[in-house]
């Protein structure tokens, strides 16, 4: 047996949880070995020191101090506990209003997005020159340029440019 | 009336059947508390709140386990959380213990010899103070409060086995802090 087992053993031993084969053992060891016996001496000292701790009395008029703080506490009990769960739950609430509001711009309805003539003319899978194919192939180049300048005009009306 | 019915009248809000109760477990409450804190103005203090505490918690108290047992318990989480915020804020006092006289020994030999049991035990309570919280409780309901391994294991929700290496690691902290002072006060055998 080594010192730091014997040291194990004797500690078990004040508590009463060792065999007898273990006590002989630890016993042999004992007194062949100068450091465990100082050591278990050390630790008989501590022990007896503290068993020897004096418990004082409770202050007097343990009953009569209580009973008042009794009835103080049921007074506070509704603001006790709102402060006990209020309190939680305010940092609870922020994440729930952080995570409806994430939730609302992730999921929510997009903002329609506004096309021109011709970009609902090519969605339509239709030719935006369709309308202006007649005019190509029938009038000369004079007409057809001012043709197409108003057409223009026609398909975006705010945006005219005044004749200078 | 016996135990069952006072804990019944004070669960219906009785408050003369709870002094009985306070009465009848204050000396308890306040050892436990008292043997982890080792100071008797704060051992009071967390004596009163755990009746408080244990007053508002009688409804819920279904009578599963004993009414002592049941008390022991909110006294030992009260007293755990009170450990817990003083060593956060490092403010756990330590108050010297005092022994008792005895009238019929030689009054030097009485007084040397109690003076040195009061310096050990000054000594011994300032280390155990100074010990980490978990080990600190099991010295102290072993060591001072002498539960039996069983009670301490139920009372920490840990098994005994724990308890056993717990409080091998306390004892052997313990004698290494204390035993160079003990040696230089005389404390050896």
């Amino acid at each position: 047996m080594n010192c730091k087992k014997a040291e194990k053993l004797f500690l078990r031993a004040h508590d009463g949880l060792l065999s007898e084969e273990e006590s002989k053992e630890l016993e042999k060891h004992i007194d062949s070995c100068l450091f465990c016996q100082k050591s278990r001496a050390e630790y008989k000292n501590i022990f007896d020191v503290l068993q020897k701790t004096d418990f004082p009395e409770p202050k007097p008029y343990f009953w009569e101090r209580l009973r008042p703080r009794l009835n103080e506490q049921k007074f506070f009990e509704p603001w006790q506990a709102w402060k006990q769960w209020g309190l939680r739950a305010i940092p609870l609430s922020l994440l729930l209003v952080l995570f409806l509001a994430s939730a609302i711009l992730v999921f929510g309805p997009q903002p329609r997005e506004e096309f021109s003539q011709s970009g609902v003319l090519l969605f339509e899978d239709q030719s935006p020159l369709q309308d202006t194919g007649t005019i190509l192939d029938e009038e000369g180049v004079e007409d057809k340029n001012m043709m197409l300048i108003f057409a223009s005009l026609e398909e975006q009306p705010g945006s005219r440019r005044p004749f200078p | 009336m016996d135990e069952k019915d006072l804990v019944q009248k004070s669960q219906e809000g009785n408050e003369e059947a709870y002094g009985i109760l306070v009465e009848t477990y204050k000396t308890k409450v306040f050892n436990m508390a008292y043997s982890l804190t080792l100071n008797r103005e704060i051992a009071d203090d967390l004596a009163q709140e755990v009746f408080i505490k244990a007053y508002y918690a009688l409804p819920k108290f279904k009578g599963k386990a004993a009414f002592s047992t049941w008390l022991h318990q909110i006294t030992m989480n009260h007293t755990k959380d009170y450990l817990r915020k003083a060593s956060r804020m490092r403010q756990v006092p330590f108050e010297e213990t005092k022994g008792d006289l005895s009238t019929q020994e030689d009054k030097a030999e009485k007084r040397e010899r109690e003076e040195d049991l009061a310096q050990k035990k000054k000594i011994v309570h300032e280390a155990i103070v100074t010990l980490p919280e978990k080990y600190r409780i099991i010295l102290s309901l072993r060591d001072i409060q002498g539960l039996p391994y069983e009670e301490i294991s139920r009372l920490l929700n840990i098994s005994p086995g724990t308890v056993d290496s717990r409080l091998h690691r306390a004892r052997k902290m313990l004698k290494k802090k204390i035993i160079p002072f003990l040696e230089k006060e005389g404390g050896r055998q």
